[in-house]
């Protein structure tokens, strides 16, 4: 009953932080910029607003475009309630495997590309090219570190590696760092943050596939844009810095779990929103650039592994 | 945590640092990377001396401190500022970052493969660390292939001569202070004579790139 209880607060923190860990990205980036910028609750008042909104869509448009909103939102949700954050086992061990997170990664973008060719339009179109694209660069990095990760914990289980990370366990320590590394830069990558994707404009390639959203479908991408954000970085807080999450299921331990984890994401999120504006966007030819090189990392972390070091 | 794995995991180290001496982009910075490499390379010699008990090391560890933590990037950073501003100091090299960690990634493999068929009892449990050391003489050469600026590919001997000195340490950690003399610290010398070429190849053609100069040749 305790772990349910831990998955549904787990949905409803990310759920409801996520506009507001959005507001001050904005707010972050608007004080670097020398700007007033807007309130950090803009991103709740925009959902509200959009949720009112009656939904046109594109004549083409088909089931996929329809759909593709809520299996969105609904696959950040379910991969939010799988991942130890406030305690180091899985609240829903079914959904703690690694294989399963990286599958439910990939489903959003596959959909995200379909909708973006259903809706017929050709610059959304392109922009679900970048996407798929970034997808292919990003996820071999991903696969690998977290592959790293579990041949050195012994388990493919989160909650298992977060708690031998967390006990300082995983035995080759060098790799298990590098790999951190690797999985960090992998991280920033998928949360399409400024180098590699969105920024604040809504022109139709830099959004792209949201181009042709409107209304209330609008309003749930723009959610499960900044969830997965959030999510991506709680994965890396998750298994990586595990350090402070409750080891043994009580109250009082789930308690100093939360605000600790909170704290650690906030520092996450609140670093790539530094780094996301010292930077400026790649044109996409280049993309591969940065991201062969965090393949590159964790390449290096795997040998470090081999050699067990 | 006084034991072999504190060496393994300096050697590993070892391996980022050079990753970073061949990697960054300006001299100067790898200058710097590399006074740090020179000081992880001291804390190993110290962390070996602690395992092995063997006294020699600490006075190896007090004469690579003073000539590779100090010595070696002082002269390199003066080299650099006699130099000039030259631009040709920080030539991109020829390898892009991500083709060059992965053939330090597999260079690290390969010497381990190599190293593990070696059966010594003195560096049973060091096997790690002694194929780092083989695999910094590739990391050496790797810099000065790649690099187009000479001064860049000083660099490289200095980091072949790092795993060689860490080579000498693990396989003969009780070899007393003139073998050492003889055989690491008199690399220094070499540095100097490099960076005097260097000065002067500088002034007398204005360029420090590798493909100019080859025009020179016969």
């Amino acid at each position: 009953m305790i772990e349910l209880t831990v998955a549904v607060i787990q949905v409803l923190l990310l759920v409801l932080l996520a506009p507001l860990a959005s507001g001050v990205t904005r707010k972050v980036r608007a004080k670097m910029h020398t700007r007033q910028g807007t309130s950090i609750f803009q991103d709740y008042y925009d959902l509200a607003k959009l949720w009112r909104r009656c939904e046109v869509q594109p004549g083409g448009a088909g089931l996929v475009s329809r759909a593709m909103p809520p299996i969105f939102l609904g696959t950040m949700v379910i991969i939010a309630a799988g991942l130890p954050l406030i305690a180091r086992a899985c609240p829903v061990p079914l959904l703690g495997d690694v294989i399963t997170v990286l599958y439910l990664m990939a489903l959003p973008r596959f959909m995200f590309s379909l909708a973006a060719l259903d809706s017929a339009g050709s610059y959304t179109a392109v922009g679900g090219v970048r996407e798929l694209l970034l997808g292919v660069l990003v996820e071999p990095a991903l696969i690998l570190t977290l592959m790293v990760l579990a041949l050195a914990c012994g388990s493919t289980n989160l909650g298992v590696m977060a708690d031998s990370v967390a006990s300082l366990a995983a035995y080759p320590p060098v790799a298990v760092v590098v790999a951190g590394v690797a999985f960090a830069c992998a991280c920033y990558v998928e949360m399409g943050k400024l180098p590699f994707d969105v920024a604040e404009a809504e022109q139709e390639l830099q959004e792209g596939p949201l181009a042709e959203f409107s209304g209330p479908s609008l309003a749930m991408l723009k959610l499960g844009m900044s969830v997965k954000q959030l999510v991506v970085a709680s994965l890396f807080v998750a298994v990586f810095l595990p350090f402070g999450a409750a080891s043994v299921a009580t109250p009082l331990g789930l308690a100093a779990g939360l605000v600790l984890f909170v704290a650690k994401l906030a520092f996450v999120m609140l670093a790539a929103a530094v780094i996301e504006n010292a930077v400026m966007r790649v044109r996409y030819q280049y993309l591969g650039r940065y991201t062969w090189f965090v393949f590159g990392l964790a390449a290096l972390s795997f040998v470090f592994l081999v050699i067990g070091i | 945590m006084l034991d072999f794995s504190l060496v393994n995991v300096l050697g590993a180290c070892l391996i980022i640092t050079s990753m970073a001496v061949v990697l960054a982009r300006t001299g100067r910075v790898s200058a710097q990377f590399y006074a740090l490499q020179s000081a992880v390379l001291v804390a190993l010699f110290v962390a070996l001396g602690a395992v092995t008990g063997s006294t020699e090391l600490y006075l190896w560890s007090a004469s690579a401190f003073a000539t590779k933590v100090l010595l070696v990037p002082g002269i390199l950073l003066f080299t650099l500022r006699k130099v000039g501003d030259s631009a040709d100091v920080d030539l991109p090299p020829k390898l892009s970052p991500m083709k060059c960690v992965g053939l330090v990634a597999v260079e690290v493999f390969v010497c381990f493969v190599a190293v593990s068929g070696i059966d010594l009892p003195t560096a049973a449990a060091v096997k790690p660390t002694l194929a780092v050391a083989l695999a910094h003489f590739f990391i050496g050469l790797t810099c000065i292939v790649i690099q187009r600026s000479i001064f860049k590919q000083i660099f490289g001997y200095c980091l072949m001569e790092n795993g060689s000195h860490v080579a000498l340490a693990l396989l003969a950690p009780q070899a007393p202070e003139l073998v050492e003399v003889g055989i690491a610290t008199d690399a220094i010398f070499a540095v100097i004579i490099l960076a005097v070429m260097v000065c002067r190849i500088a002034r007398t053609t204005h360029t420090l790139d590798a493909d100019d100069l080859a025009e020179l040749k016969g």
